[in-house]
């Protein structure tokens, strides 16, 4: 039988793509969710910063890293970027598509190992949960980020597993992107409310 | 629900009714401090904001979704028919 242009037989009518897969819906209410969380954090973080008696950051506390975290904060904005032209590349059945899910996913690791390195020095040097407000909303903040990075990795280390074996759609590939983005995204408003 | 434990139910309920006192949950609304009261009014603008322009924003989002999956022909013509059109033929 001959086909269409877009390789679609004759008379057949055309299989519609969802308005909206279910599980870009069930990724979007769940990041939906997550937005109000980390509004609420840093609604609190706020209240209290300008409630703390004698400035902030309060004095006595070690001061955080604010030139080694940009560091880090474009290392994580770069691994957006990645997957932003991994997304494309896929699109076009570009065999660069693995290259740079693994550079945006290489990224992400590099992210997590320097936060991990940072939080060593600084329990080194005092701060930690328990020693004020600043450490108890630095780790709040800052480790639950941290989680999602870590959540964000492994399924982009699922991603990956099924593209390399022939097996990634775009409606497995589409909700894995929108919670990166997500935690790219909310980055960078995390580090400029908590460091500068 | 018997009846007993519909009773036992509102009994608790307006004992706790009776027994709650004020709840201070806001430490930010009656603080003498200007930045503290600012922060409050910029936090509250925010937690306001954000799920609207969250929802508006996935209305706006799902309306071009719509309207760029209902140019995709729902019924497959041959492409030689297409360019035949006339004036509305997509060919040359």
């Amino acid at each position: 039988m001959p086909d269409d242009a877009l390789g679609r037989p004759f008379g057949v009518p055309a299989r519609r793509e969802p308005v909206l897969p279910n599980g870009v819906l069930g990724m979007l209410i769940f990041v939906a969710t997550e937005v109000m969380f980390f509004s609420g954090l840093i609604s609190a973080f706020v209240i209290g910063k300008s409630n703390a008696i004698g400035g902030w950051p309060p004095p006595g506390q070690p001061r955080l890293p604010i030139e080694e975290t940009a560091l880090n904060t474009v290392a994580l904005l770069a691994s957006g970027v990645a997957l932003y032209f991994a997304n494309r590349a896929f699109k076009n059945d570009s065999p660069n598509t693995k290259r740079l899910l693994l550079l945006s996913i290489a990224l992400g690791g590099f992210f997590v190992l320097f936060q991990g390195a940072e939080w060593v020095a600084l329990i080194g040097e005092g701060l930690t949960i328990t020693s004020g407000q600043l450490g108890g909303f630095f780790y709040l903040l800052v480790g639950t980020h941290a989680l999602h990075v870590a959540a964000g990795f492994l399924i982009l280390l699922y991603t990956y597993r099924r593209l390399s074996h022939d097996d990634l759609d775009r409606f497995t590939f589409w909700p894995a992107q929108i919670f990166w983005y997500f935690v790219v995204g909310v980055w960078p408003i995390l580090y400029w409310q908590v460091y500068l | 629900m018997t009846r007993v434990l519909r009773t036992l139910a509102a009994g608790v309920v307006t004992a706790v009714t009776w027994a709650a006192d004020l709840a201070y949950a806001c430490p930010s609304c009656a603080s003498p401090l200007e930045e503290n009261r600012q922060a409050f009014v910029d936090t509250t603008v925010f937690l306001t904001v954000v799920p609207l322009m969250m929802m508006g924003g996935f209305v706006w989002w799902l309306r071009r979704r719509i309207r760029a999956l209902e140019d995709v022909p729902e019924i497959t013509v041959p492409e030689s028919l297409l360019r035949d059109a006339g004036p509305f033929s997509k060919g040359p």
